[in-house]
């Protein structure tokens, strides 16, 4: 049979993909079922040993709990306050009111992490040594377990939340005023207004927003390492973080590897689960 | 002659230059601390060559490239290069704490007791203090040179012992400990809440480690990770030696981890080298510990007179088993494996670490640490620091066992996962107990998986 010229046309994206995506994910799946230590010149297949020692110790759960905690605190806010940003600028606001709010998405995460570590600092942060113990907050922010995980969990918020406040904000403005005005005229108030217009038709976005969160929190690494290193003790250690450490400072790629394919698993069943959940239902409806 | 035989011999020399610059051996080296280290050589934006280099290179036909990046994207690229063994860099930037320990026992070193002899001209083995050579044998082998160093030792604020009728500094752990009561009391008496009797370092992973080793060793007398103080993958194996965290080498993390929440600051748990400085520098902390450098760091940019004008320097106290407190560390530098002018990479190594590099170091930067006595009882240093705090220094050195924790493959997972104990049982996260159980329960299983009990 012929190959339709249309197929070369195709060859190149395919074979980029392959380059970048899909040879260092088979390379991963690979490197997890290796006897790969730094300190051991010998590497040998183990099967799924380092996925056993990974969930048989301890460290990885935690970085489980503290993780879930992580998405779902910054999740939360990130969406109440993404949505009350779009709410407010759909209405009113001028060009360089929105540019201010999106201001935060262009500063990097690692500049972002900086600057909260100073700000949080106990002994010179302007937060953490001077307004917080102002306001009677007695605490380190960054060196208090519970503090320092709510800590970066308000910096990330602080980073991302014009993310969100873009997708919502888009979404608002494709929504007709005829739904309003229909609303209005059955006698709708504002709040009946969000509940039944409004946030019906945000679906869609909502859960699209949802989706990019959950993949960009389980990647968070840089804002966590420059703000705490997963500190004090493992408090912020998530599991980007932990996958650093197994790799980078305790020199066993093979379990670093294998945590990064239950990050992979993670990410991807959790993706799925909104997709077809929500999105793909929502284009079945409409 | 004629024109175009001139037109010839010009495009001939033209084309004879770079030849002759491209038959120079290039050596690359990846490091960190731009326009700190090797300043003399680099200059002080790390980008630079200055004549000193230039002359070195002429000499020896080397082309010397260096690439700064912060210490840790350093280390990593370091890693990253020596496990694919590409030999991008024939000079790789190590630490006498786990890099030399985990990547010579690997096979990615060049071992270089047969090179020494080879360039004695820039780097003199029997002119340096033998410690500093010591910390970098392992397996009776010498593995990397050594660049900046320090020993143990002590730096306090004279003004405020002398408020608090302190007279002299303890010479014991336990006196230190009443001292620092006393301090902590005086401090709150006069309200300055935002001094702290000590600063040392508890961030999570490997920061912690080199000092509290220090600590396990002053109080068991001995490197208490194995039984018997196995400190060689060798000694572990014939012994049968296992890790002992949740016994001997307890009461030196307890008394770590109990100083840091005591007399500590508040963030104590999050600090790094960096902020320890900064906060010595600040005049917020009494005493810096069990590294002076830490201090003489401080010292360099701190603004502050009461900190410039008024800190003294000690001996590290000893510990119930009557050995001091240890602190020791270089800044190691060794040839890659992989390279492929080992000889060049070599004889450049013993130029960045010779003593006229160590010389320079001592003019730029003045620290009063240096690898070689000459240096350290030399114009520069002894017109700058008093004779009593350098012989103090040079006995800090004599008193060193650079071998005060094991020197195993497993070192830089060990020293990670002891520093991150540490600064859960300083957050208050988990207790000293729990810490010690868990790194306890981690360490049999390393030392199961890597076959020492086979």
């Amino acid at each position: 049979m012929a190959v339709s010229w249309r197929f070369w046309f195709v060859l190149p994206m395919v074979v980029a993909l392959g380059t970048v995506v899909l040879f260092p994910t088979v390379y991963l799946f690979w490197m997890s079922t290796q006897h790969w230590l730094v300190t051991d010149p010998e590497r040998f297949f183990i099967g799924l040993d380092n996925f056993a020692r990974l969930t048989g110790g301890a460290d990885f759960w935690q970085s489980l709990r503290v993780t879930g905690a992580y998405l779902v605190l910054s999740t939360v806010l990130m969406l109440g306050l993404g949505m009350g940003l779009a709410l407010t600028f759909a209405r009113a606001g001028t060009g360089w009111m929105r540019a201010i709010v999106v201001m935060p998405l262009v500063i990097p995460p690692v500049v972002a992490g900086f600057t909260w570590r100073f700000l949080l600092n106990g002994e010179i942060g302007f937060l953490g040594a001077y307004l917080l113990p102002m306001a009677g907050l007695d605490l380190n922010p960054l060196a208090e377990p519970r503090a320092a995980l709510v800590s970066v969990v308000i910096a990330d918020v602080w980073s991302r939340t014009p993310f969100m406040f873009l997708i919502f904000l888009a979404a608002l403005q494709s929504i007709p005023r005829d739904f309003y005005e229909a609303a209005r005229m059955d006698g709708a108030n504002p709040f009946h207004e969000f509940f039944f217009v409004t946030l019906p038709l945000l679906k869609g976005a909502l859960f699209v927003a949802i989706m990019f969160r959950l993949v960009d929190a389980i990647n968070t690494f840089e804002l966590i390492y420059v703000m705490t290193r997963g500190g004090p003790g493992r408090a912020t250690q998530i599991l980007s973080i932990f996958g650093w450490r197994t790799a980078f400072q305790e020199l066993d790629f093979g379990q670093a590897a294998a945590l990064g394919v239950i990050m992979l698993a993670i990410t991807l069943a959790g993706a799925l689960l909104v997709f077809r959940r929500f999105v793909r239902g929502q284009v079945g409806a409409a | 002659m004629k024109a175009s035989a001139r037109l010839l011999t010009a495009a001939a020399m033209t084309l004879a230059l770079p030849a002759s610059a491209s038959a120079q051996t290039e050596i690359n080296i990846v490091a960190f601390a731009p326009g700190f280290a090797w300043a003399d050589m680099f200059g002080v934006s790390g980008t630079e060559k200055t004549d000193k280099l230039r002359a070195f290179e002429e000499a020896n036909d080397i082309t010397v490239n260096i690439e700064f990046a912060d210490e840790e994207t350093a280390r990593q690229k370091v890693l990253l290069d020596l496990v694919n063994q590409t030999g991008t860099y024939d000079l790789v930037m190590l630490g006498s704490d786990g890099a030399v320990q985990t990547f010579s026992y690997a096979g990615y070193l060049e071992p270089l007791d047969d090179l020494l002899a080879t360039a004695t001209d820039y780097f003199d083995p029997e002119a340096v203090y033998p410690q500093f050579l010591e910390a970098n044998r392992v397996d009776g082998q010498l593995w990397a040179l050594p660049y900046y160093s320090f020993g143990a030792g002590v730096i306090y604020r004279q003004d405020i012992f002398d408020k608090y009728g302190i007279e002299a500094f303890p010479a014991t752990t336990a006196e230190l400990e009443d001292v620092l009561a006393t301090i902590k009391a005086g401090l709150e008496e006069d309200g300055m809440s935002d001094v702290y009797p000590l600063t040392m370092r508890g961030a999570p992973g490997e920061e912690p480690s080199l000092d509290l080793a220090g600590f396990v060793y002053a109080y068991a007398g001995y490197p208490a990770w194995f039984e018997g103080g196995a400190t060689t993958p060798e000694e572990i194996r014939q012994t049968d030696a296992r890790p002992i965290f949740t016994g001997d080498f307890r009461p030196g993390f307890e008394a770590f981890v109990e100083w840091s929440r005591e007399y500590g600051p508040d963030g104590i748990a999050t600090h790094t080298w960096v902020d320890m400085m900064n906060l010595y520098g600040a005049g917020q902390a009494v005493v810096l510990m069990p590294s002076a450098i830490n201090g003489f760091a401080a010292l360099g940019g701190t603004e502050n007179e009461d900190v410039a004008n008024h800190t003294a320097f000690a001996p590290s106290p000893k510990g119930p088993s009557g050995e001091p407190i240890q602190s020791f560390w270089t800044f190691s530098v060794g040839v890659s494996a992989f390279s492929e002018n080992k000889e060049e990479a070599f004889r450049t190594l013993a130029f960045l670490t010779g003593e006229q590099a160590m010389q320079g170091f001592a003019e730029t930067v003045g620290w009063p640490y240096s690898t070689f006595p000459s240096i350290t009882n030399g114009e520069v240093l002894t017109a700058k620091w008093p004779a009593e705090m350098l012989s103090q220094i040079e006995a800090s050195y004599e008193q060193a066992n650079p071998h005060y924790f094991p020197y195993i493959p497993e070192l830089n997972a060990f020293m990670e996962r002891i520093g991150t104990a540490a600064s859960e049982a300083i957050s208050g996260s988990k207790t000293v107990d729990e810490a010690l159980e868990e790194l306890q329960a981690w360490a049999e299983e390393r030392m199961e998986r890597a076959g020492y009990y086979e």
